[in-house]
């Protein structure tokens, strides 16, 4: 994806989750298991849905929690890029955004 | 001349396969260069039946001076205790082992399985194996805490799955050589020499380790395989990146995750589905973090970390 459209995509996401695309914030996968399971669950949809993709994973546009998690501090946050390298997400983001796949 | 015995419990013979690749010095340098007999051998050994039992015994009663004792594979106690499930030479091998330990001057464990039980003793543990001075991270195991070989030095541990072929003959070598003294073992009786720093000490992926930037699928040709596919190399004691494998390469450098093998914990996973090769996490934070770092401490060097990193260390770095 070239970045032009990696940025139209970015902010295309965010203009969805400020129109207040209700997403499963809760509950945070405790464990490696349970985040296994939601990756698989991942997994199992449309890859061209989008909306569901941002639904499952409980994505926020701004940071989440008592700890105030967000995209930067996470693992699979590339800071250049603006970019979740998780492959089952792999979309643009901000770097105040958040989603329940946050792992440090 | 220094007498070697080697011998083999619940194993798999990894170890035997990996001292026979053994190239600094080989197993052939030990005999030309360093003037060590080898008695027996599973697979040097030419010696079958009586003719091999006789070479036990005299080991045992002193005809033959014992030198070194290799032991490779765990103490096989099943069933009840009468150690029946793992004979050999007319009788179970845990009784020999017991015997030749006392006649020995060192006493040498090789590889996990004969240094704390390894995969074969990981629970339920159905042939009730230890290895032979600890059962995981317990002290004791098959021959005792007290246990001391006639030298005066406690088992030498060479833990590994397998163990690297030069780590193994190294210590051969300065046994028979009479620099056992110059030999500081850790905690885990473990030679410090190569036990002391970590897997991650030499790894060609430490800059991504810095950056915090993640290796997310086997093969990438980018970032640290600790944060997402499991690797241990931050809290493994072994030189893994500093004596490479086949003189080459090693798992990290190749792209796999370091299991741990030389730690009493191995292995470590659960082995359900998803979870091995995969960062173990509780509630986002891995849940063994690199050997002497804090929770605080980790997010403080995670936002610097991803701050300071550059451009560069999220491309693909080891290209062909």
């Amino acid at each position: 994806m070239h970045t032009d459209e990696e940025n139209k995509l970015r902010v295309h996401i965010g203009e969805v989750l400020a129109n207040g695309l209700e997403t499963q914030l809760e509950p945070f996968p405790e464990t490696h298991k349970e985040f296994a399971e939601l990756l698989a669950d991942l997994r199992e949809l449309p890859k061209d849905d989008l909306n569901a993709k941002l639904v499952l994973s409980g994505f926020a546009d701004k940071p989440y929690g008592p700890d105030q998690m967000r995209c930067l501090e996470c693992m699979y946050y590339l800071v250049h890029r603006k970019w979740c390298d998780l492959p089952e997400l792999a979309v643009p983001v901000e770097p105040d955004w958040y989603c329940r796949l946050w792992r440090i | 001349m220094a007498n070697l015995l080697w011998l083999q419990g619940g194993a798999c013979s990894g170890n035997t396969m990996s001292f026979l690749n053994a190239e600094e010095p080989s197993a052939c340098d030990l005999v030309t260069d360093f003037g060590i007999n080898v008695l027996w051998h599973p697979s040097l050994g030419v010696e079958l039946g009586d003719n091999l039992q006789k070479i036990l015994r005299d080991c045992v009663s002193g005809a033959i001076t014992l030198d070194i004792f290799v032991f490779e594979g765990t103490v096989v106690n099943a069933p009840d205790g009468t150690g029946e499930w793992n004979r050999f030479a007319g009788r179970p091998m845990k009784q020999w082992v017991r015997e030749l330990s006392d006649a020995a001057s060192f006493v040498v464990a090789i590889g996990d399985c004969a240094t704390w039980g390894g995969i074969p003793a990981t629970a339920p543990n159905p042939s009730d194996s230890e290895g032979l001075q600890f059962l995981k991270r317990e002290y004791g195991g098959f021959l005792g805490q007290g246990f001391k070989a006639k030298s005066g030095l406690p088992v030498i541990n060479v833990p590994g799955c397998p163990a690297h072929p030069d780590w193994i003959t190294q210590i051969v070598v300065a046994v028979a050589t009479g620099r056992a003294g110059d030999i500081g073992l850790d905690e885990f009786q473990r030679p410090k020499t190569f036990f002391q720093s970590f897997t991650q000490t030499g790894c060609t992926r430490n800059m991504h380790f810095a950056y915090k930037v993640s290796a997310t699928e086997f093969g990438q040709r980018k970032g640290c395989l600790y944060y997402d596919l499991g690797c241990r190399g931050p809290m493994t004691h072994s030189p893994c990146n500093r004596i490479l494998w086949n003189r080459q390469s090693s798992k990290t450098r190749a792209g796999m995750p370091c299991l741990g093998c030389t730690e009493p914990e191995f292995p470590f996973f659960d082995l359900a589905p998803g979870t091995v090769f995969k960062t173990q996490t509780v509630m986002g934070f891995p849940k063994d973090m690199p050997e002497g770092v804090d929770k605080k401490g980790y997010i403080a060097m995670t936002a610097a970390a991803k701050n300071a990193a550059p451009a560069w260390a999220e491309q693909d770095i080891f290209v062909v």
